[in-house]
């Protein structure tokens, strides 16, 4: 196989939606394929790279800035850089798209009752009694990407059907080599019975 | 926001597209000029009806591939209905998860738009979309067709067929009849019920039917056999009136398409190219062939070997498992040998006119990143002989009364209603952003097809 092409997916949407968790399955998907992989994290990288950082807009676009400073390096050289942020405002995603290069922009489409509901974290709970400022899909603009390459619905999906989404996606991209699929595609009985249409119409 | 703006942005724009396989630009004429398609000719004079060019090779794998993501085979990598392996002699039947590309549906889907796409070639297994999609003829059955999976029980329900059984075909002309009519009329059927009880912003169906009629019974219409020629006018009837019943259907704000993938004419020989590759010395084959030969079975000595129709791919050191010829000017000179001896020797055993128009390289057709996994030479017949990969024929042409039409490459149509086209010459590669264009939705950048309206 030729060298490893690095790209940065990045994964947005609202508190909830599934970025760590499919960022997390894709993660292992791609190592299964023998690629260089790194992780950013929101929750992760608040704890490092940026904790003096909180969530007024400048400070946001702060932390983002530096993820995106640090997935540049990565890209590069050749990693596959993923990034789950909730990034909500478009015009930053933009800056991020523009700066990394080669860009892939997954949206983690889901409902925000439905986020509600998940609460993962406990966070929304605190957000709506007012505990939490400046909360996404709260107190807080989520501006949806307008083109992005992916789209999951993780409200309706499962997590094996969001991944394998995002994996088919990646290989029409061009970006990693598609699934060797044939058994999957067809039994061998089937195989031969499709041969046999193709033979009967001077195909094969 | 304008009032004039308000409207635009209420008003959902719809397409349907009709795709009549291997329908010539210049059969709908003569038929429409003998009056067997009173209600396409009512619609005609409503929208633009043109000459459409195939692609290389023009089978209908490869046209709809072209066709559902505007691009050449070297972005989305379906160049034929078999293909070999990387780095093996094993064949395998391209399928949709061997496409490499985004489809018009699925970028319509993720625009937003509710889709329902039917029988259309390479789609198995089906990829999801926003909305339905049924895959076409390589589908085994039924449930494995169909995404949604709940769509399987209300297809039952209307007893589809997913395609004409081709061996049954192949018995008589009477079976071959038989097949496409039940096939159309189950089509037709789902058509009309999905036209009328599914919300949709894009609905596509694909009428396979056609190609297959016109590969079993071209000739017996086209010398007007006593028989068979009403009979398969017949058919040209029910399409007719199954256009008819679509354009009915449509409101102001629906755009119709009918669109062919390449055209048809009468099958003089069919041609095995294998056969001629080993009597020039270029393949060897086993001595004690067996019964079926396969491409694993090419011998070690080979220098080259085609797969249908007209592929002609180099033994290549570093390709292939036991490639012989190495790249670069031993590579090129073959090439150049064996186009120059296509032209030249492959002629009509009884004329003694050429049977190959055209020899292309590779990269004079194909540019993008798949490039590697094209045929090093595309063979390009001229109409009426048809170029097949079959290994182990002992002659170089054939004539049976089984298949009796081939596909030709300049003689596809594109009907496009209520839309002006000035373009010449243009190709199945351009409809997919037109669609997107009349939909008002972005065309990606790495499209190679073109804007016709
Ligand atoms: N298709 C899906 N994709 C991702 N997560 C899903 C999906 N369906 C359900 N979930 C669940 O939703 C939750 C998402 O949480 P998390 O990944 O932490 O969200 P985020 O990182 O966006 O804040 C998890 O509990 C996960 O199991
Ligand atoms: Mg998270």
């Amino acid at each position: 196989m030729a060298e490893q092409k690095g790209f940065t997916l990045w994964f947005t949407g609202l508190s909830g939606s599934g970025k760590t968790t499919l960022a997390k399955a894709v993660e292992q998907a791609l190592r299964k394929r023998g690629l260089k992989v790194e992780r950013l994290d929101g929750d992760i990288v608040r704890r490092s790279l940026t904790r003096d950082l909180g969530f007024s807009k400048e400070d946001r676009d702060k932390n983002i800035e530096r993820v995106t400073f640090v997935a540049k390096l990565l890209t590069r050289n050749g990693v596959a850089t993923l990034c789950s942020f909730i990034s909500p405002y478009r015009e930053v995603r933009a800056r991020s798209r523009a700066e990394i290069g080669n860009f892939v922009e997954v949206y983690c489409e889901c409902p925000l009752e439905t986020c509600i509901e998940r609460d993962v974290k406990g966070l929304y709970k605190k957000a709506i009694n007012g505990e939490i400022e400046n909360f996404t899909g709260i107190s807080d603009p989520y501006e949806p990407p307008e083109n992005p390459e992916i789209v999951v619905h993780t409200g309706s999906e499962t997590v094996e059907e969001s991944t394998a989404i995002i994996l088919r996606r990646l290989a029409e991209l061009g970006y990693i080599e598609p699934e060797l699929t044939g058994a999957v595609v067809y039994s061998a009985e089937e195989e031969t019975e499709v041969e046999e249409r193709l033979r009967a119409l001077g195909y094969i | 926001m304008s009032f004039f703006n308000r409207l635009r942005g209420k008003r959902k724009r719809r397409v349907v597209v009709i795709g009549l396989d291997g329908t010539p630009y210049t059969f709908v004429q003569r038929a429409l000029e003998l009056g067997r398609m009173p209600n396409f000719a009512r619609m005609l004079g409503e929208g633009t009806f043109k000459r459409m060019n195939s692609v290389h090779p023009c089978v209908s794998s490869v046209a709809w591939s072209c066709y559902m993501t505007g691009k050449n085979p070297a972005k989305h990598g379906i160049y034929g209905f078999i293909d070999r392996k990387p780095g093996t002699y094993d064949t395998t039947i391209p399928t949709s998860r061997t496409m490499r590309s985004e489809t018009l549906w699925e970028i319509l889907s993720r625009a937003g738009k509710r889709v329902i796409v039917m029988n259309v070639p390479v789609t198995y297994p089906p990829r999801q979309v926003n909305g339905i999609l049924i895959s076409g003829f390589l589908s085994p059955k039924v449930e494995k067709a169909v995404y949604p999976p709940t769509e399987v029980g209300t297809l039952k329900r209307l007893g589809y067929i997913i395609d004409a059984d081709p061996w049954a075909a192949r018995e008589s002309k009477d079976k071959a009849l038989a097949e496409v009519n039940a096939a159309l009329d189950s089509r037709v059927r789902a058509l009309l019920h999905y036209m009328d009880n599914e919300e949709w912003d894009f609905l596509q169906c694909h009428v396979m039917e056609t190609d297959r009629l016109y590969h079993f019974l071209w000739e017996q219409m086209d010398t007007d056999d006593p028989v068979y020629a009403p009979r398969f006018w017949e058919v040209i009837a029910r399409i007719d009136q199954m256009l008819g019943e679509v354009y009915d259907r449509l409101d102001e704000h629906t755009t119709l398409i009918v669109m062919s993938d390449h055209g048809f004419c009468t099958l003089k020989y069919e041609v095995y190219v294998n056969y001629w590759l080993a009597q020039k010395g270029w393949l060897t084959l086993p001595e004690n062939p067996p019964q079926r030969l396969k491409l694993a079975d090419v011998g070690p000595h080979s220098l080259a070997y085609s797969l249908d129709p007209g592929r002609v791919f180099i033994n290549l050191r570093g390709r292939e498992p036991a490639g012989r010829v190495a790249p670069g000017a031993e590579y090129e000179v073959l090439r150049d040998e064996i186009a120059a001896a296509a032209l030249e020797d492959m002629r009509d055993p009884e004329t003694g006119a050429p049977m190959i128009a055209h020899v292309f390289r590779r990269e004079e057709l194909y540019h993008g990143p798949l490039l590697d996994q094209a045929a090093d030479l595309i063979l390009v017949s001229v109409d009426g002989y048809d170029l097949k990969g079959a290994m182990g024929k002992e002659t170089l042409t054939f004539k049976g009364d089984e298949l009796v039409g081939m596909h030709t490459y300049d003689d596809a149509m594109l009907w496009v209603q209520g839309q002006a086209i000035a373009a010449e010459g243009f190709c199945v590669t351009d409809v997919m952003p037109t669609v997107l264009r009349l939909m008002d939705v972005p065309i990606p950048d790495d499209v190679d097809g073109r804007v016709l309206i």
